[in-house]
């Protein structure tokens, strides 16, 4: 029971690290609308008013001439003495959009940059269509990989609860023929069964998730994650939320097992 | 109180109880006897609803014990009380606590678990030993235990399957002088035995011979 367990924390591990890596993606999600050079004041206005009330909009940011330049000197870091000279106003002024990460899917997205490129005044709409495509179709692929290996493996710890009952009630069969000779009611029997297949589902569980816990500390301690840093990529360990599930889980299937092996054999 | 009407039982083609007819009133002693392979268990085990009858009614109390639902077989088991050859104690359980079995299986707890188990231990004379464990009592002492494990519930029927078959002489006497002093307070006993000397030294036991019966 506890090497299912074991088995279904780690997949929840990978799962939840990939996850927060596409998310870390998707949560960055922006547009960035370049005005025309000659867009007025007014004209500014009406499409930062009209981007306001598009709903899934986290924030919207203005850059002007100047602030344009701030922005493109930041980015360039070291290299930014190339910009010396340069006067600001051959700087596009743009909008850059940030999406609530919520509402973010590739028609929510395919739609707005329809809708921003039909208004008067702007220039170009850009964001990295296939990138964010990519994105959300991959979130879409854990989600469902996720979901049929939550089953699976949920399947998986019945079955283990199951047959670990399977051979109590072996063990006891002796024990529950007397207590059923004697008056014992099926339900008087089978919560002692509850009892232990719950504590064991329990002990199971604390093991599992305490060696994953030092697998995990003894890859993060001994610097193997070295090789991801260089992607940008944090391994995480799961979270409470994350943990609390498979433990109502652990518990559930737990149940479940006790419950159909104890129909079975008495 | 129990009625045995036109009961067959048969194993595949085997017939084991052909057309047996008896019944018993409240408060006797019955001996069923006959040979090795007669039915003697089978028919205590109808009783229990261990085993079902091929064709035929078996009653207890009016109640046609082939009709009772699955659920509420362990209310009738209460109100009988099943004394094996083989004892059927708990190893890991105290004498006290396979006696205290009985009423815990019923929902007693408390004072009245530690009362009643200590009157009947008293009674078949185990007190002393009520710490200990089943395995370290001797035969006759372990079947005072299941006797006591099978009284504690105050039922209205005991049945007792061969109770001495692993016991020697004097202390078969010694169980069935237990048993028959129970029967003398009220309760209802039938006793599966082929020892035709226990029979003898019942005074006013009946005998029912289920090969002829």
């Amino acid at each position: 029971m506890s090497f299912s367990f074991f088995i279904m924390l780690f997949f929840l591990l990978c799962y939840a690290n990939i996850y927060n890596y596409m998310n870390i993606f998707q949560k960055n999600s922006v547009m960035i609308v370049f005005l025309k050079s000659g867009a007025g004041k007014k004209n500014r206005q009406n499409i930062i008013n009209f981007i306001n009330k598009i709903n899934g909009i986290k924030k919207i940011k203005y850059y002007g001439n100047k602030s344009s330049m701030k922005f493109l000197s930041k980015r360039l870091k070291n290299l930014k003495s190339v910009l010396k000279n340069i006067n600001p106003k051959v700087m596009p002024s743009f909008i850059k959009i940030h999406f609530k990460k919520s509402a973010v899917s590739s028609i929510f997205l395919s739609n707005i940059y329809l809708r921003l490129t039909s208004l008067k005044g702007i220039k170009l709409v850009y964001y990295n269509k296939m990138l964010e495509n990519k994105i959300i179709q991959f979130m879409f692929f854990t989600k469902v990989i996720g979901f049929i290996l939550f089953l699976f493996l949920l399947i998986l710890s019945v079955f283990i609860s199951y047959s670990a009952i399977k051979l109590i009630i072996l063990r006891k069969q002796n024990e529950i023929e007397i207590l059923r000779l004697i008056g014992a009611t099926d339900r008087y029997i089978r919560i002692p069964m509850f009892i232990e297949g719950e504590i064991g589902t329990v002990l199971a569980f604390l093991v599992s998730i305490s060696l994953l816990y030092l697998i995990y500390k003894i890859f993060i301690f001994y610097g193997f994650d070295g090789f991801l840093k260089f992607f940008h990529i944090r391994i995480i360990f799961l979270n409470a939320t994350q943990i609390a599930v498979v433990f109502l889980i652990a518990l559930i299937s737990g149940i479940a097992g006790t419950y159909l092996s104890s129909r079975k054999f008495f | 109180m129990i009625e045995f009407s036109h009961v067959y039982k048969n194993y595949d083609k085997n017939y084991i109880l052909r057309d047996l007819n008896f019944t018993v009133n409240k408060g006797e002693f019955i001996f069923i006897t006959g040979h090795s392979g007669a039915g003697k268990t089978t028919t205590l085990k109808m009783l229990i609803a261990m085993e079902k009858p091929t064709h035929g009614a078996v009653k207890f109390m009016g109640t046609e014990i082939n009709e009772i639902k699955k659920r509420e077989i362990p209310f009738l088991r209460r109100k009988i009380g099943f004394v094996f050859q083989d004892f059927k104690l708990l190893p890991k359980r105290t004498v006290f606590q396979n006696v205290a079995l009985g009423l815990e299986v019923s929902g007693v707890f408390g004072d009245v678990i530690t009362k009643n188990v200590s009157e009947l231990l008293k009674a078949v004379e185990l007190y002393t030993k009520k710490d200990e464990y089943p395995l370290s009592l001797s035969g006759g002492e372990q079947q005072r235990v299941a006797i006591a494990r099978a009284l504690v519930q105050n039922p209205q029927v005991l049945l007792a399957d061969e109770p001495t078959g692993n016991l020697d002489e004097e202390t078969s006497k010694i169980i069935i002088d237990i048993i028959k002093s129970f029967n003398n307070k009220g309760t209802t006993v039938m006793l599966a035995t082929h020892d035709k000397h226990l029979i003898a030294d019942t005074g006013r036991a009946r005998v029912i011979d289920i090969t002829k019966a």
